[in-house]
């Protein structure tokens, strides 16, 4: 149970002097206004990208995948990097509401419905990536283990790649129910609402008939929890099994023990960014600075700083494991990341990942909301040479010298990268639009012991000698 | 019985009428329309006239988008007798190009020549084919090729022109020639002189694109002979070649590389090897296999024979431009004179050659290397012909002129006065089979038969015969050359009844001949016979009449690449053209080739850039006022002051499209010194502030000391044979070892371990958590020999050729993104600034058929699987193109169909691509395409398979007769072409088996496998590189600075 009691020394969680409707009113009104000029604005540009994507791809899969500059030596460029980078932002959310909601984080509650959106519009965008990257498209069913005529034909159940559509596509589902159970008790108050027919109509189709009754309320917390517990070994799962995807090589740069922690690590580090980079601007925007305060986006900082953390160490790792193998092949994967013709990306991930967040350790710093922001991007741009640096600079110099070759983006594959940054927008505009970007029941349940106005009605009690607080909190327990 | 009542409703129970009524009604069968009327007048109920709306809908519209394209199939009326459908028919043949010779068996399917296999019968070839060989069947299949004969570029027929052509030479009575390559054909050489004798004002000069002139003349001074020896690398303990790429392209690289591979074999119980000297000026394949190699001036050859000459006679010591060059020169020396010795020289000078047969005569090589008994007849072009007969239509003196085989305008050196003196000859008459530069300025093109076509013979060797029979009626209004001057001449049978009797006669019966012909060839049983010739010439005069080399400046050599040669049709052969070169590895272009310093001092020097991006600087050459920017690709190993230019390129679109704006012509960089072409003069060389693209398919030239091939000098393989061995034991040995080692797996799956390398066996089973699988019945193996791999390219040819591996064109080499099944990978060791110390190593690299294959276990439709005689299999249609298998796989043979290359694809107008590749897709070149093996579509990943529809075809033969495989049944398209039996293939379950004895026994020493310690298993095996050499360079930090360059 929550102590009826927080201390002053934690900041408050919702800022202002905020009674339950206006907690209501607040994040409903975007929904039930125009949106802004400024909406109007993204949201073109958005959809505009999302057309140069669907261009894009269109264009690849007609020619084939030679209109990209992979090669015979790099088989993997853009499109796996971009597919693994979008997997790992896709980490946060889940983290946020799963992980952190077992733990109790109360903090979650201001950022998890928007995490949430992002995830699954990352692992939107992330799953485009395996697909188009096929060279025979319209033949990606093979990869399933549906009952067949051939034989029968089953996918191989040793290919790392198999695993990574199972867990994907898991992932994928777990996180979109638990975000759309979560939705379930807001949609209904925006029914409650709402003003005109077609928006009852769709917000009551859309709430499954929530009516708020105790059952209603036991049953949603139930398969909260439910839910949170599957998603925690998923938010491990997902990013380990990406990195099986080249930790069951034998390419030396891939073929590392190591990668399973380091990515999930990885993960979470260019989640919590693209989570810092979305809400620094939603709560300008929507103007919902009361919920998604300083302390949030430090709670999220120091994340940030311990996984950047963890990633560095592993980098150090890698390059005293390939040191220490004496393989030739695997220190000379090495040599080539750092020193050949690709050391731009290895120190830019370097410098992105690893230097830049220990910035964090300054409290300061930590609490600076443009400094956050410019680190978030930062730090994903980063966590895109990461994956560029692994799957690429592992490649493009492997055991033969006679295939060291080199790779570069063709503008179809920079196009199709853009076109999910437009897909990712998109939806999150119609997200802002549409949907209570704030959980506005969750937010509601932390009013009372971690929102402001409540910390004021403490000072009676604050001011109270110890023993006389002491002794009224046990008897409120008895 | 109880009377109780069971009901399911109260209208049952109660007996209603509205039940009674509905029951009764239950299954109610009526047709939905009213047909109480008229029926066309019948009302349909709503719902049905939507049901059979949706269904006629759906209907028309699965008829109208599922409608396949009409595709056309004759078939036969009357099965011919010998050809049945799906079976191959192999004919015995001859490929002629000008001098160029190779016995072939055409292999054809369903009436079309798709392949060209050596003739192992021939004495000569011995079974070997070049590159261009191997693809001279695809320029049967050019779209360029002429396909009626033209009066002044506009069609006509052969009535038309033989009426004008005999008028016209018969009203002639200035001097007429007959301009034609180098003729090994008897039966041509008599229907010429026929012609002459009718019209006696013609002459027949033969003229070389690529001259031999001065070994001719040399020889005639010499010798009194005006021939070409045979040649026996085979019987040379000591082989010196002094700019001759005679494993490349001087005279008959594919004879002379089988010879040359006798020397080269080793093994550890037979620890003899021939010892090669090179002395050149660019860097050739041949100069990549020699012992010893320095560099000199093109134009200092002469001067590097005469010190060899002097070191042998007088022993006098060389001093010559560099340290190397002299001990080089003075060892060779001194191998020499101990016998045994052979010494060739590329250079076309009389007074060079002179010196050269000069020492052959001192070392005694007449009669043991160099055979006078039986002269070749390779090149007969004296240069003066070809330059009196220029002056001549200059002067305005000559009154027809006829080229067969020759194409003076884009070929001469002054393709100027050609062009001019042409317009001065009333009657010009081309017999190109397209129309190229000069047959363009001809009045009269009567296209040719190409060889696939024609009847024929050839004599490579006096007494040595071979003939030529087509493996296809000729596909276009073309006429044989000799048909031609046999009509012009009166001759009313045609060139192929002359052909047939003439043969006839010759060989006595009909028996005979059709002996002869399906054999291929008439040669004299037993050994060729050996002979040497009295030497007369005179040395001193050759020696003082030696020019002095250039002293300073750069000079350029213009030389034929192993690919197109001297270009002819070969300019159009995407194929060869898409043949990465063997020592450049650069496709579709002619570059100007400079040594790494060479490119360091003019500002273009070799960088990361050069990995990196395929763009190069270019350079303008100049030369007596003529000038030509080229793009420079560096090479180590050249001379620091020599350029070199291949010729072959420049052509126009009128040749082909895939000549079209390739390259630079290189021809007019030749000169003429007053008796012979020079293909090297002085020239001035500046960067330009352009780049210009090549595209290459290797571009890090070091294999970085990487154990991935192992190279020692026969004195460290003599004193320890195990050396490898040891070195492998070191890494793999303790797996035999294991305390959980299961050692008697062996007898429980009933596989002796008899022959069998325990070492091997035990880092196969223990080396791996999983289980082992072992193979049963057939389990295939190759084995490639460094030592005897001359990097000629012809299994990447060959392999093209029968796997139908697409050409993608140089947009997509650029990107990376060839197709080739194999490679030769070529690595450089050395410094690079000493292009002495240079040292070169092929290994060609194709699918490694892994039993435990990194691709297979990581593609996830499980398209790539394994059989159970250890090939790994491609599945194209359940394959969905997610490279993983490519990525995955160590040595990058997998090859992904990046585009739509064919047409074989499901989507219409998508070929994306190089319009110089444009007519690989025409319906005429995809004649060439084997029938036998799936044409892949976009999409999908491919690679070699061990040529899996020959291993099936040789299977299905033995069981057919009921028997088992017997070793050699089954060879790969790579294997079999191999001019140096480099390849070897196999059961290697059969201990009969060539594999077998090999792996096992012979070679046990030099055996290693690529990558070995990653337990991919593979199932093909390496055996190592020995040189005749003191040291080794490659991967010696102190000497290799290649390696650790960032190139």
């Amino acid at each position: 149970m929550h102590l009826k009691y927080e201390s002053f020394v934690r900041e408050p969680l919702v800022n202002g002097e905020k009674t339950y409707h206006q907690v209501t009113e607040e994040i409903v009104r975007p929904i039930e206004q125009k949106p802004g000029r400024m909406w109007y604005v993204g949201f073109f540009f958005s959809v505009a990208l999302l057309m140069l994507g669907v261009f894009s791809v269109t264009w690849e899969v007609y020619y084939g995948i030679g209109v990209w500059g992979i090669n015979r030596t790099v088989g993997w460029g853009w499109d796996i990097t971009n597919f693994v980078w979008w997997v790992g932002i896709g980490h946060a959310g889940t983290l946020i509401s799963a992980i952190l909601l077992l733990f109790r984080q109360g903090w979650r509650t201001g950022v998890n419905r928007a995490a949430e959106a992002m995830t699954i519009f990352a692992v939107m965008c992330a799953g485009q990536f395996p697909v188009f990257h096929m060279g025979r498209v319209w033949d990606a069913g093979f990869i399933f283990p549906l009952p067949n005529s051939r034989g029968p034909l089953w996918p191989n159940f040793n290919s790392a790649l198999l695993w990574d559509v199972f867990a994907i596509s898991t992932y994928f589902t777990v996180s979109l129910l638990f975000w759309y159970s979560g939705l379930i008790p807001d949609f209904a108050t925006v029914r409650d609402r709402a003003k005109t027919k077609l928006r009852k109509r769709l917000y009551g189709i859309a709430s499954f008939g929530w009516t708020g009754s105790a059952k209603n309320w036991q049953r949603h917390e139930a398969l909260s929890l439910v839910l949170a517990g599957l998603s925690t070994p998923l938010v491990l799962s997902v990013h380990t099994i990406v990195s099986f995807d080249f930790a069951t090589s034998v390419i030396p740069g891939w073929h590392a023990t190591i990668f399973p922690p380091y990515f999930v690590a990885g993960a979470i580090f260019s989640g919590f960014a693209m989570v810092q980079t979305l809400l620094i601007v939603c709560r300008r925007i929507v103007g919902l600075e009361d919920y998604i305060t300083v302390g949030h986006i430090e709670a999220m900082n120091k994340v940030i700083v311990l996984t950047g953390s963890i990633v560095g160490v592993a980098y150090l790792t890698e390059l005293f494991m390939s040191w220490y193998s004496q393989v030739i092949y695997e220190q000379d994967a090495f040599k080539w990341r750092i020193m050949g013709p690709y050391w731009w990306s290895y120190w830019a991930m370097m410098t992105c990942n690893v230097v830049s967040p220990q910035l964090f350790w300054f409290k300061k710093l930590r609490r600076n909301i443009p400094f956050t922001f410019i680190m978030s991007i930062v730090v994903n741009i980063g966590m895109w040479f990461e994956r560029f640096v692994i799957i690429v600079t592992s490649l493009y110099r492997d055991y033969l010298p006679s295939s060291w070759t080199y790779y570069s983006p063709t503008w179809p594959e920079v196009g199709f990268y853009l076109g999910t940054f437009g897909l990712f927008f998109t939806c999150f505009f119609l997200f802002a639009k549409y949907f209570p970007v704030i959980a506005i029941a969750e937010i509601k349940f932390i009013l009372k012991t971690s929102g402001e106005s409540f910390k004021h009605k403490m000072d009676v009690i604050h001011e109270k000698p110890t023993e006389q607080f002491v002794h009224e909190q046990a008897e409120a327990h008895h | 019985m109880s009377q109780k009542k069971y009901w399911k409703g109260l209208g049952e129970l109660n007996e209603t009428a509205v039940h009674q009524e509905s029951t009764s009604n239950e299954f109610k069968g009526d047709l939905p329309f009213d047909l109480s009327g008229n029926l066309l007048d019948a009302q349909t109920p709503r719902r049905d006239f939507l049901k059979y709306l949706g269904f006629s809908t759906a209907a028309a519209m699965l008829a109208a988008s599922c409608e396949m394209p009409v595709r056309k199939v004759i078939p036969y009326a009357i099965k011919p007798e010998d050809i049945t459908p799906g079976v191959p028919n192999f004919y015995a043949s001859t490929f002629v190009d000008n001098g160029d010779y190779c016995a072939i068996v055409i292999k054809t399917r369903d009436g079309r020549p798709i392949k060209i296999e050596g003739n192992s019968k021939s004495s000569i070839t011995k079974g070997g084919t070049s590159a261009r060989v191997q693809a001279s069947v695809l320029n049967l299949y050019d779209k360029a090729r002429l396909r009626q004969p033209y009066i002044d570029n506009h069609e006509s027929t052969f009535e038309a022109i033989d009426r004008a052509v005999t008028a016209a030479l018969a009203a002639n009575t200035k001097p007429a020639y007959l301009v034609t390559g180098s003729i090994l054909s008897p039966t041509t050489k008599e229907v010429i002189n026929q012609f002459t004798i009718k019209f006696p004002t013609v002459k027949h000069i033969v003229f070389d694109a690529v001259s031999y002139s001065g070994m001719l003349q040399a020889n005639e001074a010499c010798y009194g002979k005006r021939t070409l020896p045979s040649y026996h690398f085979d019987k040379a303990q000591t082989i010196v070649s002094l700019g001759a790429d005679f494993l490349g392209t001087w005279l008959s690289p594919v004879e002379f590389a089988k010879q040359y591979s006798v020397g080269r074999k080793i093994s550890a119980s037979n620890l003899k090897m021939s010892k090669h000297y090179q002395v050149e000026s660019n860097h050739t394949t041949t100069g990549a296999k020699a012992d010893e190699r320095a560099v000199c001036r093109p134009s200092e050859m002469g001067t590097v024979a005469v010190a060899l000459y002097n070191a042998i006679t007088t022993g006098e010591a060389p001093k010559l431009g560099n340290d190397k060059l002299n001990e080089v020169v003075a060892k060779a020396a001194a191998d020499l004179k101990k016998g045994n010795g052979l010494v060739v020289c590329g250079a076309n000078d009389v007074n060079i050659q002179t010196v050269v047969n000069a020492i052959n005569n001192a070392v005694g090589a007449n009669g043991t290397t160099v055979n006078w008994a039986v002269t070749s007849n390779y090149r007969q072009g004296i240069d003066a012909d070809m330059v009196n007969m220029v002056n001549a239509m200059n002067a305005g003196e000559v009154g027809a002129v006829f080229f067969h085989n020759v194409n003076p305008v884009y070929e001469y050196y002054q393709a100027s006065k050609v062009l001019e003196g042409l317009k001065k000859v009333p009657l010009t008459v081309s017999f190109a089979e397209r129309r190229d530069e000069t047959a363009k300025e001809c009045k009269y093109i009567i296209p040719d038969h190409h060889y696939l076509e024609s009847w024929g013979d050839a004599e490579p060797k006096t007494g040595y015969f071979s003939l030529m029979q087509p493996g296809i009626a000729p596909i276009f209004k073309t006429r044989a050359f000799q048909d031609n001057l046999m009509a012009w001449a009166g001759n009313t049978t045609t060139y192929a009844q002359y052909w047939n009797q003439y043969w006839l006669t010759k060989m006595g019966s009909q028996q005979a001949f059709d002996i002869a012909l399906q054999e291929g060839i008439i040669e004299p049983t037993g050994e060729m016979a050996m002979g040497g010739a009295t030497f007369s010439g005179n040395v001193s005069n050759a020696i003082s009449g030696i020019k002095k080399p250039l002293s300073g400046g750069k000079e350029i050599f213009v030389y034929e690449k192993i690919a197109i040669g001297r270009g002819a049709g070969y300019s159009n052969n995407p194929w060869l053209l898409e043949m990465p070169d063997p020592m450049t590895k650069a496709t579709w272009d002619n570059y100007a080739l400079v040594s790494p310093k060479t490119a360091a001092d003019l500002g273009a020097e070799l960088t990361s850039i050069n990995e990196v991006d395929a763009k190069k600087h270019v350079v303008k050459l100049t030369v007596n006022g003529i000038s030509m920017e080229l793009p420079i690709v560096v090479m180590p190993g050249m001379h620091n002051e020599v350029v070199a230019v291949a010729l072959g390129y420049g052509r126009s679109k009128e040749v082909g499209r895939a000549a079209d704006n390739t390259g630079k012509n290189a021809y007019p960089f030749i000169s003429y010194n007053g008796n012979n072409f020079e293909n090297f003069t002085a020239v001035a060389i500046e960067k330009t502030e352009l780049v210009y693209p090549v595209a290459i398919t290797q571009t890090h030239l070091s294999y970085e000391g990487r154990p991935i091939l192992h190279e020692y000098t026969i004195e460290e393989f003599s004193k320890d044979p195990k050396v490898l061995w040891n070195e492998r034991e070191a890494e793999i040995g303790h797996y035999t070892h294991l305390p959980w080692a299961e050692k008697d797996s062996k007898e429980e799956t009933g596989i002796s371990d008899e022959g069998r390398d325990p070492m091997e066996e035990g880092f196969r089973e223990n080396g791996t958590l999983y289980p082992n699988y072992e193979s049963h019945g057939i389990h295939w193996g190759m084995s490639i020999d460094l030592n005897t791999c001359v990097g000629c390219g012809n299994c990447v040819m060959a392999c093209q050729a029968e796997n139908n591996v697409s050409v993608v064109g140089k947009t997509e080499v650029l990107k990376s993104q060839e197709m080739h099944w194999i490679r030769i990978d070529r690595y450089f060791s050395g410094m690079p600034d000493d292009p002495n110390s240079i040292t070169t190593v092929f290994q060609p690299m194709m699918c490694q058929h892994c039993d435990n294959a990194p691709c297979e276990n990581v593609c996830p439709v499980a398209a790539t699987p394994h059989t159970n005689e250890g090939l790994n299999m491609m599945t194209y249609n359940r394959c969905i193109g997610t490279k993983y298998c490519a990525n995955n796989c160590p040595y990058k043979v997998r090859r992904f169909n990046w585009l739509d290359w064919n047409g074989a694809d499901c989507f219409d107008d998508n070929l994306y691509e190089d319009y110089r590749r444009d007519d690989m897709n025409d319906d005429l070149t995809r004649m060439v395409l084997n029938p036998d093996v799936t044409v892949r579509s976009r999409g999908v990943m491919e690679k070699c398979t061990f040529c899996v529809q020959r291993l099936q075809y040789a299977k299905l033969e033995a069981k057919k007769a009921g028997r088992p495989l017997m070793d050699g049944e089954a060879k790969t398209a790579c294997q079999q072409s191999c001019p140096t039996d480099a390849i070897q293939f196999g059961n290697t379950k059969d201990k009969e088996s060539n594999i077998y004895k090999l792996r096992n026994k012979e070679q046990m020493e030099r055996k290693f496998y690529v990558l070995e310690q990653i337990h991919t298993l593979p199932n093909i095996n390496y055996l190592a590189l020995i040189r005749n050499n003191e040291s080794i360079v490659g991967g010696d930090v102190t000497k290799d600075g290649l390696m650790n360059e960032h190139i």
